[in-house]
């Protein structure tokens, strides 16, 4: 078993390391440390293929950048860089010499000779398809570039570089942060934005599995004078990190926060879009943080920029940790709790370590217990048996529901600014949902419908986010998806599902999303609390567009229904012309008899005093009438007609100015003194 | 299979019967001979004939009803041309004076309808919509009422009748659809109280009649027991149809072709005197009024056989109380007092179809099947009710051609014969 060092490829410098458990040929009990766990099981923390390995370490990047800034209250600003590294670049960086093949046959991409025959002879046919083309003077296509021959072997390699302004680490500790997997800050009961708490240290075992370069850190704290500079890998075998060189530099412009760069394998080509999409829509959620995008390579017109600029300086607050619910735990938390607990007696055990337990009612709980349980008995020497019992009870007793108050949903105000910001839609509405509880865990759903837009495709576009960061893939069995393609009447709301261009934005915040998969990509649609909350808040969305889309459809009718109306005045009155010409013909030539009043008319006919010109002329100035009486109805019903309206907005102002914020959910009020 | 056995054994009817596999004809054997069976139908026929001598069917006069109802009769070209005239001429006027125009238009919608148990069928009430012109959301179709109008007004002054296809073609920019056209047609008909056909026009020819019937069409002498398998289509113009001669005992009416065929190509109409007649489906103008001529120029009972599902009972009730479409001529479209021979719900254990055979309803099944539980003119009729309840609760439907799982010549060999011999209609 030496997957760490196989794995690490021919450029991996230092063989001699996994020598040593090769020796071991009878089965031993081995131990497996949590670093190779998930080099093992790459997949779960989404390092699937190299691209979307690439993908998976640029998010871990952002959202722990976003994480230390919000962590500080400070406006974020993330700057991400994906920097395409040739392969005799990567070879002189590692320090290995670029070989040129001796032994051709060697290789997975050699042509034989045969193959060789056959390519040169399609080539020659097709010149001399391409030659008579040209002699015929027909437009020919550029013949496509050859294409490159890749083999196996030809990898793609990427330094991705993310620089924050959050809070940075600690000196000393930064070693133990990257190097140890399993180890984080991020263990508590809280909405937090990672999956696993593994972050960075899944992107840096990828860097060692795939190109054997470590990890550099530079890393400020706030008035700190100096800046932590650390380059380090990890030994995957013992979880521990392997430190190359970590000194404190001068640091000059006071900055603060963390720049980690790391160089892996990926995939540009096919991760792209992901890449482009999950910016877009980390913007949408965060508009109160800047993000500027750079890819860089060698083929200058593949180069990528794209500045996510900053729209608002009101942060959703930091979400606070909570207790547990006593519905959401398991025996085990039981135990770890009752481990860590610096409460003494059961009473103050249960009154203290959990939420929506009083005193009073923990009173009640420990006499429902049963006789071998007393308030003031030591909680650290309940037995297996009572956890049990508590474990059991906690189940079927009845507690309040978790309140919201520890989450830190992204805001309507913010949400609608997010999505105003980045697709420019024609219409938004948003709407912010109470909390509710599954399982014990609170969780609100805050939503968004938008119309129209840059960049939106025709039919349903949706946007997913649990716990503010976007979920892109496995898209079709998430709750969102069905919900939106299957409970939303769009029709009754006047929105056509395959004609407009419509945004459906759902953001699910809690302290435990319910995630289906390995890959925590999506939210199973079998939790009918979270599956009915999202239909609410979509169709309340709906509901505040249907005034609006109403309205322009009044509009647009005011606008069009003369044009509506005279278009039909040649073909009405014609038929009716046809019918009086054939009375009137009936009538000169006596075949039928008519009453005085009607005679008077067809005689006009016969006459040519009524004509086909006559009636239209008489109904245009009919319709004209009726299209004035409306248009004055419209007029006073609606108020003053309305000015074409352009968007401003306000500039944030510079300087240190006194003010004081009211917050609402959807609007910011700032009154300056 | 053991399992079926159990079951025959255990009832008691079925010691006649022969215990043979998968394949045979069940209750054949419990089939008496033809004559039996015929006796047992003329009986039926002749009580039908001496009854209704002495008893006028009501009309809606008759009714001392509290609101009016509107009924169109069949108008001759002529009133036709008047009407058409007379509207022209006011809508003439209105513009001339200034105040564009306007037709008054019977509402056809469903708040409008409503079921007569007393006559049975379905009639439109007298409420009128305004359908102006200068109104973005009416202009079109009065345009196109005015058009139709136009359309009538000529095929009155030439007399030839026209499809309701070619009628969409002739201004196929403005109709836009045949629907569009069809449904102002309607409108025009109703407007003027007079039945479509009276209007000249008439829908392509869909039903199918077969069997011991002679009829003149149009002139010619039809005998439709002379029209091989195809059997003789049911002419769109039935004010061209007469003479009507029969000697059959009944008319069996038919939901589907597939049923159709096996009945004509097996000559059913030889061994059991009737005649045979199917709309494919829907029921068409033409089928309706057709039968309701045979009804009542030869006074035969009818016998429905339709699938086992909510569809198959919803056309028997347009064949018996009307569409909803064409309420405001239910008097001429609807043929009362239609038996529903099969397939009932209980047929499906009574003649035990096999599992396979059966169908699981759909949701969309099972609630149009409630809605027909509320409907009048189901309820009026308690056996109907039943067999209804019955298809609900089991879920199951099933369609004619279930019954071939005991050979394609079951349905007319031994299904129909034994329903006629043990009179098993409601």
């Amino acid at each position: 078993m030496d997957t760490g060092g196989s794995s690490e490829g021919p450029v991996e410098p230092k063989k001699g390391k996994s020598k040593t458990p090769r020796k071991a040929k009878e089965s031993v009990l081995k131990q497996k440390s949590p670093a190779e766990f998930f080099a093992e099981n790459k997949n779960i923390a989404g390092f699937d293929n190299p691209g979307k390995s690439l993908y998976t370490t640029v998010r871990e990047l952002v959202e722990n950048a976003l994480d230390s800034a919000e962590s500080i209250s400070e406006l974020p600003i993330v700057e991400v860089t994906i920097e395409e590294i040739g392969k005799s670049k990567f070879n002189s960086m590692i320090g290995l010499i670029d070989r040129e093949r001796i032994d051709e046959e060697l290789y997975d991409d050699f042509e034989t000779a045969k193959a060789r025959e056959k390519r040169l002879a399609k080539e020659a046919r097709d010149q001399e398809i391409l030659g008579k083309s040209v002699a015929l003077g027909k437009k020919v296509k550029e013949p496509s570039a050859q294409k490159s021959m890749k083999g196996r072997g030809e990898a793609s390699f990427f330094r991705v570089t993310c620089k924050d302004n959050g809070r940075g680490m600690p000196h000393d500790d930064i070693p133990n942060m990257f190097g140890r997997v399993l180890s984080g800050t991020k263990y508590g009961l809280k909405q937090t934005r990672g999956k696993f708490g593994l972050g960075a240290k899944m992107a840096l075992i990828w860097s060692k599995m795939s190109t054997g370069l470590p990890i550099e850190i530079s890393s400020s704290m706030r008035g700190q004078s100096y800046t932590s500079f650390c380059r380090l890998d990890i030994d995957i075998h013992r979880n521990v990190p392997h430190i190359h060189l970590h000194e404190k530099k001068e640091n000059k412009e006071g900055w603060h926060g963390a720049e980690i760069q790391v160089v892996i394998e990926g995939n540009w080509s096919t991760y792209r879009s992901k890449i482009l999409h999950y910016m877009r829509q980390m913007a949408v959620i965060t508009p109160y943080a800047q993000f500027l995008f750079k890819f860089v390579t060698d083929a200058a017109d593949k180069n990528v920029t794209i500045r996510f600029a900053r729209r608002t300086d009101v942060m959703p607050p930091v979400p606070s940790e909570t207790k547990h619910h006593p519905s959401a735990v398991d025996l085990l938390l039981i135990k770890r709790l009752i481990a860590e607990t610096s409460k003494q007696n059961l009473l103050q055990f249960l009154q203290h370590e959990f939420v929506n337990i009083g005193k009073i009612y923990a009173e009640r709980l420990i006499g429902e217990m049963g006789p071998d349980f007393s308030p003031k008995m030591a909680v650290k020497s309940l037995t297996s048996q009572q956890i049990v019992r508590i474990h059991q009870l906690f189940r079927q007793a009845k507690f309040d529901d978790p309140s919201g108050d520890c989450l830190s949903p992204a805001g309507e105000y913010n949400l609608r600014l997010g999505i105003i910001k980045e697709l420019h839609p024609d219409m938004v509405a948003t709407c912010s949902g109470s909390p509710q509880v599954f399982e014990g865990h609170p969780f609100i759903v805050e939503a968004g419908v938008s119309l129209g837009g840059k960049d939106v495709k025709q039919g349903l576009n949706i946007f997913r986010f649990a716990n503010r960061i976007p979920l892109l893939f496995e898209q079709g069995a998430d709750v969102v998806t069905r919900t939106a393609m299957k409970r939303i009447n769009w029709n009754s709301y006047k929105i056509n599902q395959t004609q407009d261009k419509i945004g459906v934005y759902v953001s699910i915040v809690s302290t435990k999303i319910p995630f289906k998969g390995t890959g925590k990509e999506y939210i199973g649609d079998d939790i009918s609390e979270i599956a009915s909350a999202v239909k609410t808040s979509i169709r309340q969305c709906c509901v505040q567009l249907k005034s609006k889309i109403v309205k322009k459809i009044q509009a647009r009718e005011q606008q069009e229904r003369k044009r509506n109306l005279s278009k039909y005045i040649p073909n009405a009155t014609g038929a009716i012309y046809d019918v009086l010409k054939e009375m009137a013909e009936l009538h000169s030539s006596k075949r039928k008899r008519y009453e005085e009043e009607d005679v008077e008319i067809l005689k006009k006919v016969s006459a040519r005093v009524i004509t086909a010109n006559t009636l239209q002329e008489k109904l245009a100035q009919h319709v004209e009438q009726v299209d004035y009486e409306m248009a004055v109805d419209y007029a006073t019903q609606s108020g003053v007609s309305e000015e074409p309206r352009e968007d401003s907005y306000i500039q944030a102002l510079e300087g240190a100015n006194q003010f004081v914020d009211f917050h609402s959910p959807i609007f910011v009020f700032r009154l300056f003194q | 299979m053991a399992d079926k056995k159990k079951r025959r054994r255990a009832d008691p009817d079925s010691e006649d019967e022969d215990s043979v596999g998968h394949g045979a004809q069940p209750f054949k054997k419990r089939l008496k001979s033809d004559n039996v069976i015929l006796s047992g139908l003329r009986k039926l026929t002749e009580s039908l004939q001496s009854n209704n001598t002495d008893q006028k069917t009501l009309t809606l006069s008759d009714l001392d009803l509290s609101f009016n109802c509107r009924e169109v009769a069949d108008l001759n070209l002529s009133s036709v041309q008047d009407a058409v005239e007379r509207l022209i001429i006011r809508v003439t006027q209105s513009i001339l004076s200034g105040s564009g125009f306007s037709f008054d238009v019977p509402a056809r919608g469903n708040a409008n309808q409503l079921y007569i148990p007393e006559l049975d069928r379905i009639v439109l009430k007298d409420k009128t919509s305004i359908r102006p012109y200068a109104n973005v959301s009416t202009v079109r179709k009065t345009t196109i009422t005015a058009r139709i109008l136009q359309l009538v007004h000529q095929l009155c002054l030439k007399n030839i009748h026209v499809t309701k296809r070619d009628l969409f073609y002739t201004d196929v920019k403005l109709f836009q659809d045949q629907s569009q056209s069809d449904t102002v047609l309607d409108d025009v008909s109703c407007m003027l109280g007079c039945t479509r056909s009276s209007l000249n026009v008439v829908a392509a020819e869909k039903g199918i009649v077969v069997g011991r019937i002679i009829f003149s069409d149009n002139g010619d002498m039809i005998d439709c027991t002379k029209m091989g398998m195809g059997g003789k289509a049911i002419p769109p113009n039935i004010d061209r149809v007469g003479d009507m001669q029969s000697d059959a005992l009944f008319i069996l009416l038919v939901e589907k072709d597939a049923a159709y065929m096996r009945l004509a190509e097996d000559r059913f109409y030889n061994r059991f005197p009737c005649i045979i007649i199917t709309a494919k489906g829907q029921p068409d103008v033409a089928t309706r009024l057709f039968l309701k001529k045979m009804k009542t120029e030869l006074k035969l009972p009818v016998l429905a056989l339709v699938d086992s599902d909510p569809y198959g009972l919803k056309i028997l009730s347009v064949y018996g109380c009307g569409s909803k479409n064409m309420s405001y001529d239910s008097a001429n479209l609807t043929t009362p007092d239609i038996k529903w021979l099969g397939i009932r719900p209980s047929d499906l254990d009574k003649y035990k179809i096999p599992e396979q055979c059966r169908l699981p309803m759909t949701e969309q099944d099972i609630k149009t099947g409630k809605d027909l539980l509320e409907e009048d003119f189901v309820k009026k009729n308690p056996g109907w009710v039943e067999e209804l309840s019955l298809m609900v609760k089991t879920k199951q439907k099933a369609e004619i051609q279930a019954l071939s799982s005991f050979g394609f010549q079951y349905l007319s060999e031994v299904y129909l014969p034994l329903k006629l011999q043990q009179e098993d209609w409601l």
